[in-house]
């Protein structure tokens, strides 16, 4: 017999690098958030100072992105507009998170009546695509970044409630619940000791996974003139104030733009890593 | 199998043929008709310009501006009124007016313009119009053949001017829609299919009376958003393009196309809002108007394309332009006195003023179609919060809803077109009386209505000029209006388009001479 004959394996078994990845993305997710806490004292510049004598400068080893037709920094905007950009995003998941929790909690183990009401209003808020609904929201709340927060978080609890609403379902018949109400706990405890505790893995997931989204709505809002209002930097915003010059002076439009990208796909490589650890059956693949 | 088979062919056959039809209909589209597509950001009801009915608001504009209406009087570049529709005309006594109309002109419907057409035009529109009863002022008309004798019930000495105002265009009221806003005119061409806020679609008049026009179809796109504009006209969706933002001017400055510029009247100013409690107070409202940066919004914001404005009229204008009046300057450091002075001082620290525990904030009302607007209103607000006041802005396209709650706002930064007849009285009459159809603000004083009064009655230019300068002087005095700046106005072309002309009065964009080489 041939020694080529002899069947071996050729293919590496891949290292999983989940941990790895985890390290790497949540570092640089907490660089991210760290740089939007202390944002004011990173900036060069005050980035609401106008000098008009040095508008539409283009980037050099003063301003390292240029500065835009009011003369303000656009590193210093960028960095302030972080602020902005990442704390709303993550009060917004937040908040959804949380509501959207809670009301599928209490759906998944009230049931009856109440179970078909709100997740008949889910469903109605579900019918809708999405952003299109926020701006309508949004569109009769007026402009403002509150209430653009306001009107994503209007749309987006849905999702949380089904997902809430399902495990709360599933884990109600197994025995250590059933112990637990056998054993005479009150309703309360039973939910926050026990229930919240064993289905808040693939919410937490799910979570992570819509802060890389809810900055893309958040910022597109912006853009369309309903969520910051000026001077405040906001990323979409200072896209969409700068968007009549892409074709002439595109630095202005690249700053906020390339800080978008980077944080929605750090923040999205993030979610990613999470739910692969999370779920060691889906890791590697 | 076979089934499939002869569905393939069946609609490779329909594609080619979809192909072939299309090229050849562009083909033949292309030899036997011009056409051509204007884009312009301030068609729109945004700007009262809902409909071509020179009847309502300001939808006289785009009937004249597109060639469809035409007024009694023409303005020179100079601003001063030669014949058009009227042949000529005569000041029979104070209040009798002798108009001799143009022969030979008909109306697009086929109808002759006489004076009984023009009469009964006149007459829709004093029963109509907002602005212009007070502004013509007329009794009684009398038509006779081609003469035309219009009897005031006051001296009018701007009649004329008045009468070159785009809703002074003449009409053919039997054969207008006034229901879809569709008016037959006596312009080179005729609107055949309208939806505001979108298009507007005109053909050519064979029948006009004043040469040939060029073009066989004319569409006017409604394009509100100055980036797609600039988007149109670069990829060729529009041939041309009214209102264009400055910071696109580099993408057209190129043989392709080319730019008509001229300077206007067209005024960049805010008006102050005298129901609101703060801007009551003369101290906020001088602090305000010493607290914008003009010559910085001109020279780096509008790139030069513009002038900084001191009164209501750019300077050199009909010998009461600017130069003639005085006003505040920029000067942060006085208006910061000013304001410590009045009581407005920053007890809290937060680099905002305030007193009796209000702050000082002022709500900026503006609107996003004139490209200019917003770049003021964020230059204004990062120059008066230096001085301590903070400004709130809304642009907003629905300002007409903002602008009829007088506690809505606080000061209203608008550009209009201050001098548009030629005539200093108009500025006044349409905003700053107490008779005023457009007194936003509600301003009143006692010295300016005292002003007007004479100016009414004043025949002699020179006259009516120091009367014009006395009234500006006034409403400077009082810091009613602060006048920012004053447009140079850009019309973009292709390099193949000719006869596409801005002019100083910023309403005769299409005429006869319009034509592209295609």
């Amino acid at each position: 017999m041939n020694r080529s004959d002899i069947p071996v394996r050729k293919q590496k078994i891949r290292r999983d690098t989940t941990k790895l990845r985890l390290i790497v993305f949540g570092t640089l997710a907490g660089l991210l958030i760290l740089c939007s806490i202390f944002s004011k004292y990173l900036c060069p510049y005050d980035p609401y100072l106008q000098d008009l004598s040095i508008a539409k400068a283009p980037p050099g080893s003063a301003h390292l992105f240029g500065t835009d037709r009011y003369g303000r920094d656009m590193l210093s905007r960028v960095i302030i507009g972080s602020r902005t950009s990442i704390f709303s995003t993550l009060l917004l998941v937040a908040i959804i998170t949380v509501t959207g929790t809670l009301i599928g909690v209490l759906c998944g183990w009230h049931g009856k009546k109440l179970d078909t009401i709100l997740m008949r209003i889910s469903d109605i808020f579900l019918a809708f695509p999405g952003l299109v609904f926020a701006l309508a929201v949004a569109g009769v709340l007026g402009g403002g970044l509150h209430n653009a927060i306001i009107a994503l978080a209007a749309i987006s609890w849905p999702k949380y409630a089904r997902i809430a609403r399902s495990q709360t379902l599933a884990q109600k018949e197994t025995t250590y619940l059933q112990a637990a109400v056998l054993s005479g706990s009150s309703t309360g405890k039973i939910i926050i000791r026990h229930l919240i505790p064993n289905i808040i893995g693939p919410i937490l997931v799910t979570a992570m996974l819509d802060i890389g989204t809810m900055m893309m709505e958040l910022a597109g809002l912006s853009f369309l003139g309903l969520g910051a209002k000026p001077p405040m930097a906001e990323w979409g915003s200072m896209m969409s104030d700068s968007r009549s010059m892409m074709a002439t002076l595109p630095w202005i439009t690249f700053a906020p733009g390339l800080a978008i990208f980077i944080s929605v796909m750090v923040f999205n490589l993030l979610g990613d890593t999470i739910r692969d650890y999370a779920d060691p059956k889906a890791r590697g693949r | 199998m076979n089934l499939r088979k002869a569905w393939k062919k069946i609609i490779g056959a329909a594609a080619a043929a979809c192909l072939l039809t299309g090229i050849a209909g562009a083909g033949f589209a292309a030899e036997a008709e011009k056409k051509m597509v204007i884009g312009d950001t301030t068609f729109n009801s945004e700007n009262w310009e809902e409909t071509i009915d020179p009847h309502t608001t300001y939808n006289g504009w785009p009937c004249i501006r597109y060639g469809v209406g035409e007024t009694l009087v023409h303005y020179t570049d100079s601003m001063e009124i030669e014949p058009w529709l009227a042949k000529s005309w005569e000041n029979v006594d104070e209040l009798t007016w002798k108009i001799t109309l143009q022969d030979g002109v008909t109306f697009s419907s086929g109808r002759a313009m006489d004076a009984e057409s023009v009469k009964q035009c006149l007459e829709h529109l004093i029963e109509t119009h907002d602005r212009a009863p007070g502004d013509l002022m007329i009794e009684s008309i009398d038509a006779d053949g081609q003469e035309l004798i219009i009897h005031t019930s006051e001296p009018r000495p701007a009649l004329l001017n008045y009468l070159g105002d785009p809703y002074g265009c003449i009409i053919d009221v039997d054969a207008s829609d006034f229901e879809t806003g569709v008016v037959v005119g006596t312009g080179p061409y005729i609107a055949v299919d309208m939806v505001t806020d979108d298009h507007l679609t005109l053909v050519k008049n064979p029948n006009y009376w004043n040469g040939e026009p060029k073009l066989d179809e004319l569409t006017i796109r409604t394009i509100s958003d100055g980036n797609t504009l600039a988007m149109a006209l670069q990829s060729g969706e529009i041939d041309a393009a009214y209102g264009m933002a400055y910071e696109s001017y580099p993408l057209f400055e190129n043989p392709a196309y080319q730019f008509s510029s001229i300077a206007t009247s067209r005024a960049f100013f805010g008006w102050m809002n005298f129901e609101s409690p703060i801007i009551q107070d003369p101290a906020v409202r001088k602090a305000i108007a010493m607290g914008i940066d003009k010559e910085s919004f001109v020279a780096v914001l509008l790139e030069g394309h513009g002038s900084v404005g001191n009164g209501a009229f750019p300077e050199g204008l009909g010998g009461f332009g600017g130069e003639n009046v005085t006003t505040e300057t920029f000067d942060p450091e006085g208006a910061k006195a000013l304001l410590e002075e009045a009581g407005w001082t920053d007890s809290d620290g937060d680099g905002i003023r305030d007193k009796d525990g209000q702050k000082l904030l002022i709500r900026w009302l503006t609107y996003p179609s004139r490209q200019e607007l917003p770049l003021l209103a964020e230059s204004a607000q990062a120059t008066l919060k230096e001085i301590g006041i903070e400004v709130e802005i809304n642009c907003t396209a629905s300002r007409r809803t903002f602008l009829e709650d007088p506690s809505a706002w606080d000061i209203y930064a608008s550009a209009q077109v201050n001098a548009p007849t030629g005539d200093p009285e108009y500025f006044f009459t349409v905003g700053c009386l107490d008779a005023s159809a457009s007194n936003f603000g509600h301003y009143h004083s006692d010295a300016l209505e005292e002003l007007e009064a004479q100016m009414k009655e004043e025949f002699d230019p020179a006259k009516r000029a120091e009367l014009a300068i006395a009234m500006q002087q006034t409403i400077l005095d009082d810091n009613a209006y602060v006048f920012c700046s004053f447009l140079e106005m850009n019309q973009i072309s292709k390099a193949e388009v000719t006869g596409y002309t801005a002019h100083a009065c910023d309403y005769y964009q299409v005429t006869a001479d319009l034509d592209i080489q295609r």
